[in-house]
């Protein structure tokens, strides 16, 4: 049984008179452990389907079934549990934690709200969390703004795997990062997809790393499914106009070099 | 640079300090200085400063030390200058947080009462609510906040409006934070500076009002106001114009103050969220 099944999304928004729809009857499935991209161009509504899937922003038609439940159907204090299994990681790691926090804090607020550990406990759970993602638990009283994007990201993911998802949605989580630490973020990311079976939605325009890491792919163009199938089949010879478009914008060091 | 260093660089602020240092003394000086009730008589009525030097500022219709009332009125401009100035910022963020982060009805309803609030004049609201409730410190200090309010309201409103779709409130909301706790835990720390901003100019102001509902009488009749003072010395101002001046001085003095010394603060906050 897969992990999320998405039937007909729908999202638009309305712009002065006109209407322009976001994500226009999009449907795709995700198994527990799997790897699954959506991939497309600026504005194909990559980023609109992630937080609907998330519940950031609410869909005007289709199903989200999450675990075999409606996830559509929670709200309030169920939702905010359910969300304990559904985790996201945001491009920009600056942006995606309060200015003012601390690593401790932003690792502390999942454990505490979701009474994941006693606060006595939550220190050690904090430094284990950090010695997961391949940091050392001496960052833990350092504010977010003092480390660096590479760490600051390792940190997003330790709060995402905080509360034990079986689903991240990493909304071009290694696009913000340079070519050295994008390699190590991605090898963390599949380690921690082999030892603990967490599915990711792995949100990027860039096909080289999707061919690299996904399992399957999504093409999208203008909110709608342009063409989907296994990564490597689908990136090695693109049936759609799109695809064949963004597979030929990739840079190819090897096509430049004689 | 460190703060203080870079808050001393500037005169206008510098001074404001010394103001607000001086009249902080007096406020915490006045019941060692003049023990005792400032209200009772210290010596014939009437008597002209800098004639009797133990009573250097003279004395008052009644015969009180015009320098202890001086003094004691200190604490009251202050006390309830700082009290009303935080009511006012702390009704008006909670207020804006709230309409700004909730939108939709919440935020319509909290903004027409703001609205209603705003479009009284402060003083005459004061002044009502003065009349009705009955003068006493703590009902001045409400009466000060309610007419105050709106202002930080909006600010912290439209600011909350903007911090509300950065990515960390959504990720808040994706660990599974409460909306109240992300509204004030995540929300409305980071909309405070430009709340505070406007801290300098509110105490200002709940101090002006405070000296004018004493003035017409409805200030707290247990204490010394130094709007009482000058209302008191308003009947003698041909014979004694002293009476009002004194009290009047110190409160131009004191507004001066507190406006500079507040600039100051924001003028420094503000280079220092420049160079970070």
């Amino acid at each position: 049984m897969s992990l999320l099944t998405v039937s007909n999304l729908t999202k638009s928004y309305r712009c002065g008179s006109k209407t322009i729809a976001a994500v226009d009857d999009v449907s795709f499935h995700i198994d527990p452990g799997e790897t699954l991209a959506l991939a497309g161009p600026s504005g194909s509504g990559k980023s609109t389907i992630a937080r609907l899937v998330l519940r950031l922003i609410e869909p005007d038609a289709g199903r989200i079934e999450f675990e075999g439940n409606d996830f559509l159907a929670l709200s309030g204090a169920a939702l905010r549990a359910r969300r304990t299994r559904l985790q996201m990681v945001f491009q920009d790691p600056l942006a995606a934690f309060n200015p003012r926090a601390t690593v401790a804090r932003v690792l502390d607020d999942p454990l505490r709200i979701h009474g994941i550990a006693a606060r006595a406990e939550r220190p050690r759970r904090i430094a284990a969390l950090l010695e997961r993602v391949g940091l050392t638990a001496d960052v833990a009283p350092r504010a977010i703004h003092e480390i660096s994007g590479g760490q600051r990201q390792r940190v997003a993911i330790a709060r995402a795997i905080a509360t034990k998802p079986s689903l991240i949605v990493l909304d071009e989580a290694v696009s913000a990062l340079d070519v050295s630490v994008r390699g190590q973020i991605l090898e963390l990311l599949l380690d921690l997809q082999r030892q603990e079976r967490i599915a990711y939605v792995f949100i990027s325009h860039d096909l080289g790393v999707v061919r690299a890491i996904a399992h399957r792919v999504v093409l999208l163009e203008g909110g709608q499914i342009a063409e989907s199938g296994d990564a490597r089949t689908v990136i090695d010879a693109p049936q759609s106009a799109i695809g064949k478009a963004l597979v030929a914008a990739a840079p190819r060091l090897n096509r430049i070099r004689p | 640079m460190s703060p203080l260093r870079c808050f001393l660089r500037t005169p206008e602020a510098v001074a404001g300090a010394i103001l607000l240092a001086a009249l902080i003394a007096m406020a915490l000086s006045a019941a060692l200085l003049f023990p005792g009730d400032p209200q009772a008589i210290a010596g014939p009525a009437l008597l002209p400063p800098f004639q009797d030097w133990s009573l250097p500022l003279g004395t008052d219709r009644l015969g009180r030390d015009v320098l202890a009332e001086l003094f004691h009125g200190a604490r009251t401009s202050l006390a309830v200058g700082l009290a009303a100035a935080a009511a006012a910022l702390a009704i008006g963020s909670v207020v804006g947080t709230l309409a700004g982060f909730a939108g939709g009805l919440v935020d319509e309803v909290l903004m027409r009462i703001t609205d209603a609030f705003q479009t009284v004049p402060g003083f005459l609201l004061a002044l009502a609510f003065v009349s009705v409730v009955g003068p006493s410190l703590g009902i001045v200090v409400i009466a000060i906040a309610l007419g105050t309010w709106p202002g930080p309201a909006r600010v912290a409103r439209a600011e909350v409006l903007s911090i509300r779709e950065r990515d960390y409130v959504a990720g808040a909301r994706v660990i599974g934070m409460h909306p109240l706790a992300i509204a004030f835990r995540e929300v409305l720390p980071n909309a405070l500076p430009p709340v505070l901003a406007m801290s300098s100019v509110i105490v200002a102001a709940a101090i002006l009002t405070e000296a004018a509902l004493s003035f017409l009488g409805l200030g707290d009749p247990n204490r010394v106001t130094w709007g009482g003072m000058i209302a008191e010395g308003r009947a003698v101002l041909r014979t004694a114009p002293f009476l009002s001046i004194v009290p009047g001085i110190a409160l131009v003095l004191t507004v001066l103050g507190v406006y500079l010394a507040g600039e100051g603060i924001v003028e420094t906050t503000a280079v220092r969220r420049g160079l970070s």
